[in-house]
This record gives structure tokens, sequence and C-alpha cells, in this order.
């Protein structure tokens, strides 16, 4: 599998408060990776990192195959960046910051931009500033298109938009994808936006990252058990235990990483499994977090 | 991409210098009225230069505005966006920054070439009494290289961070409080002395506002 973004031992550290400890991501070419975490989990950081926009303390970062911060500006040639808040400067009328982003790129597409302005229904020689948010989300999405990239980073891209704006937004970026199999890293705090549209998914909380794995794997792996006479001390079992809490004579336990032929382990250490309930991708993404957040046991 | 930086710099300081072609152009031209179309045959010298001192201060005093007002427009949209955007794009910092500073530099040709202009006007408006000179060029020399000088310093100032910024400009701040204040507060003169050296002489370019700035001089 070749990745389009690969960090090891990633470390970053602002002051006493916050910190980036052992990220490792493996993020595949090609793939809508979902970079899932509460708000301040380190998402923003790392990215910023990814782009060459701080200098880690520690760790290693390969973005399309090139060294970060190295060859950042190859890089960032081909990548397309959409940040939390818009970055754009706010003098320019929305023809004035395609001119300007244009000059910057080489594979920059004028016809695909004018086609996505229309589609926007932007205003050409309306100012930046004056932009509604949703407005200005589909500018921000736009320059990062129309320059034609191999990966697009989109932080929050969607956040604080309505619905139909969420839904052009998303809509450009799926139909650029299925045009040129481009890798998107998408970071968000919604859940349910990135179940929909992400083939993989990375949760990060605290500056770590709890999980990395296929969405498909994470949307089935996480269930709830009701388990009758479970041992105090569950022996090496194959799936991971999120929770445990009693429910009536039984316990519930959420686990990760289940699959249906592990119900005989239950038989193994004497305990009998009467339920396995779906969660839904928020619900396990919460019991993901609480487990992260429990020392170890 | 240095087309880009251009016309995004023009859009962001074409007022102040619009505003700073019309008074570049207007202080030789000003410099002159006291004697220019007085209809004498002879004018006495010691007034064409009590002329040119009274206005020499103006030229320092734009310049400065000029190369100060280009530094804060070439970052400062950048400061409110924190420089995201500047470093996001696929360009080395020092290349971006070295455009950046050409687009402003360019932009500082226009005054410098207004005030030219103004004063080829000025000194062809009057005659020049014996024994003195009409120096139009030198003048807008010394004026482009003023503001470059300026515009250079607060451009480097400007590109770093708000705090360095504080920094450097509360240290050149502390020098000239102490500087004002040697006497009362018992600093050497050597002390004083080279805390001036440093802030004007040591970077020789700064000598320069101290010269003459005279269109019509001995």
């Amino acid at each position: 599998m070749s990745l389009a973004i690969h960090t090891s031992d990633l470390a970053w550290r602002a002051g006493r408060d916050f910190a980036l400890r052992d990220v490792a991501l493996h993020v595949p070419a090609g793939s809508l990776y979902g970079f899932l975490g509460p708000n301040g989990s380190g998402k923003t950081t790392t990215i910023r990192l990814l782009l060459g926009l701080l200098r880690p303390a520690g760790g290693s970062i390969t973005v399309l195959g090139r060294p970060v911060p190295s060859a950042i500006s190859e890089v960032l040639a081909r990548t397309g960046y959409v940040p939390e808040r818009p970055h754009i400067y706010p003098t320019h009328t929305v023809g004035e910051a395609l001119d300007y982003h244009s000059a910057f790129y080489p594979a920059w597409s004028a016809d695909w931009a004018s086609e996505l302005v229309a589609g926007f229904r932007l205003d050409r020689a309306r100012r930046v500033s004056a932009l509604s948010k949703g407005e200005t989300g589909k500018l921000m999405i736009l320059l990062a298109l129309a320059q034609r990239p191999e990966l697009l980073v989109l932080d929050e891209p969607t956040d604080g938009l309505d619905p139909v704006v969420r839904r052009d937004v998303l809509g450009a970026v799926l139909e650029y994808v299925s045009q040129t199999g481009a890798t998107v890293f998408l970071s968000s705090h919604l859940v349910h936006e990135l179940e929909r549209i992400c083939d993989w998914v990375g949760v990060m909380d605290a500056g770590r990252l709890v999980t990395e794995m296929p969405m498909q794997r994470f949307k089935n792996g996480i269930k709830r058990l009701r388990v009758m006479e479970a041992p105090a001390e569950l022996s090496t079992p194959p799936f991971s235990v999120l929770s445990r809490q009693p429910n009536g004579a039984g316990e519930l336990m959420v686990v990760n990483g289940w699959e249906p032929a592990m119900s005989q382990y239950f038989e193994s250490v004497g305990a009998t499994l009467r339920e396995v309930a779906d969660l839904d991708l928020e619900e396990g993404f919460v019991e993901l977090l609480r487990a992260s957040r429990q020392p170890s046991r | 991409m240095f087309r880009a930086i251009l016309l995004t710099q023009w859009k962001w300081s074409r007022l102040a210098i619009v505003a700073a072609i019309v008074l570049a152009f207007t202080i030789p031209i000003l410099s002159v009225q006291r004697f220019a179309g007085s209809g004498a045959e002879w004018i006495e010298g010691r007034i064409v230069l009590q002329s040119m001192r009274a206005f020499a201060g103006w030229y320092a005093l734009l310049a400065s505005a000029v190369g100060l007002g280009m530094a804060v427009t070439a970052w400062s949209a950048d400061h409110r966006g924190r420089h995201v955007y500047a470093l996001s794009l696929p360009v080395p910092r020092w290349q971006f920054a070295l455009m950046r500073f050409g687009a402003g530099a360019l932009m500082l040709l226009l005054p410098a070439l207004a005030l030219w202009a103004g004063a080829l006007l000025a000194t062809s408006s009057v005659s020049i009494p014996a024994g003195m000179q009409a120096f139009p060029g030198s003048i807008a020399v010394r004026f482009l290289l003023g503001s470059l000088v300026i515009y250079s310093l607060f451009f480097a100032i400007a590109s770093g961070t708000a705090r360095t910024a504080g920094w450097v400009l509360g240290g050149l701040l502390v020098i000239v409080a102490l500087v004002a204040f040697d006497s009362s507060i018992g600093l050497p003169d050597a002390i004083t002395n080279d805390l001036l050296d440093f802030v004007l002489a040591w970077p020789r370019a700064i000598e320069l506002f101290t010269g003459r700035w005279m269109l019509i001089d001995v």
C-alpha cells in the first residue's frame, strides 16, 4: 500500500499545556481519510506540521513521497489546503483572489475554476471580506481544487456551514476525487460527515493518535456486548475492551475489533454472550475517546 | 508570481502612493514659490537658501513616511492571517519575502519620479542666482534612497512576529530615551554617544537623513 502521508514518532510541543506525542499516521494514496477528534485534540497542529507551517520537535514526516519540511515547496505545489479559518486576503475580490492564487500553481485549471465559480454562484467582483461564511467556504474549496492537487488537506472545511453549502462543498470534493483519484485528508469533529464519505479514519485525542483503521472496520468493529458471568480479568481477548459496566445480573462491554467468530471466546472463559449490539459511529467514537483517556488497565 | 504580488501591493498601497506622488510633486514647487515669478532679475541667494532649508525637512519626512507606510502595508494582511497563506504557498519563504520586498521597492519609484518631475518644473520656473545650482536629480535620488532605507528597515522588522517587532522597536525607544534624558540620569557622555552611534551611525544608510536636502544649493 503506497502512502500519501506517513509520519512516525511525530512530536511537537506548545508550552506546558499541549503536546503532540508519537503520532504515526499512515494515509493510503487515493483514500479519503477522515481525521477525527474533539476540539483541541491536535488535528490542526498535525495538519500544520504536515504542511510545514510548524516545525516538528521530533519524528519524521513524508508527504507525497517527499520529506517535510525539507521538500515543502514541492509538496505544497501538489497539495490543496483549506485551513480551519479562511487565510486568503480579505481585501481581494473573488476574481483577484483567483488570479493571485493561480499565479503560484502551474497546474491551475482556469476553465475548471470558472466552472466552479459559476457552479458555486460566486460573484467575481465581490470582496472576500463581504462574502458570507458559506461563500467563503466555497471559495476556499474552489481555490484548493482548481490547482489540481494530488492531495487535498481540508481542515474542518464545512464547520459552521449550512447543510446546502456543506453538500455543495463536499460534492465538489468528491467529484474531483472521482475524476483524479487524489487523496483527501479531511479533518473534522463531525463524525457523521466523515462516516458518509471517508474510507479510512484516524482518531486524535489529547495530542495522540488513538486509532487508525479502515472506516468499515471502525463502523463494524465497535460493538456493545451483553455478557453474563464474565470473569473480572479477561485473559488475552481477541478484541480490545473499551469499557465495562454492570447491567443487571451481567455486564455491558464495549469492544473494538469485534468479529462474529469471537463469540466463542466467552465460552472459553466460562462466560455467556447474550447480545451483540451495533453502535453508531458517534457512540463508537465517544467510547474510543473515553477508553483512551482512562489510565491503562 | 511577482506580477501577482506587485498588483496586490499596488491595491493595498495605491491611495497612500497617490497621496505621496501629489505631495512629492508639490513640495519642490512650493519651495520656490517665495521667489518664483517675482519678476526680479536678481534674487538674493540668501533668500533662496532660506526657502530651501525651510522645505528640506519635508523631503526627509515624506521619504520616511512613504518608506514606513509601504513596509507596513507589505505585511499587514499576512499578519492578520498569521502568515498562514504566505506559508502555505509553494514558494520558499525567502523567495516570497524577496518578491514582496521588490514589489514595495518598485512602488517607491513612483513618488521619487514625481519629486524629480516637480523639482525639474520648479527649477525651470526660477532664475537661479549666480554661484548656486539646482539639484533636481540628486534630491530625487536622495528621496528614493531615503524611502528605500526606511522601507528596508521596517520591512525587516515587520516581517517578523509582533513580539520581535516589539522588542526591536522597544529597544530603540529605550536607547532614544536614555540619550534624551542622559543628563538627568547621569549617564556618561561616552555611553550616550555610543548609543546614539548605534542607532544612527551603525547602519550608515540612516546618515542619509542627516545630509542636506536642498533643491537649490551652493
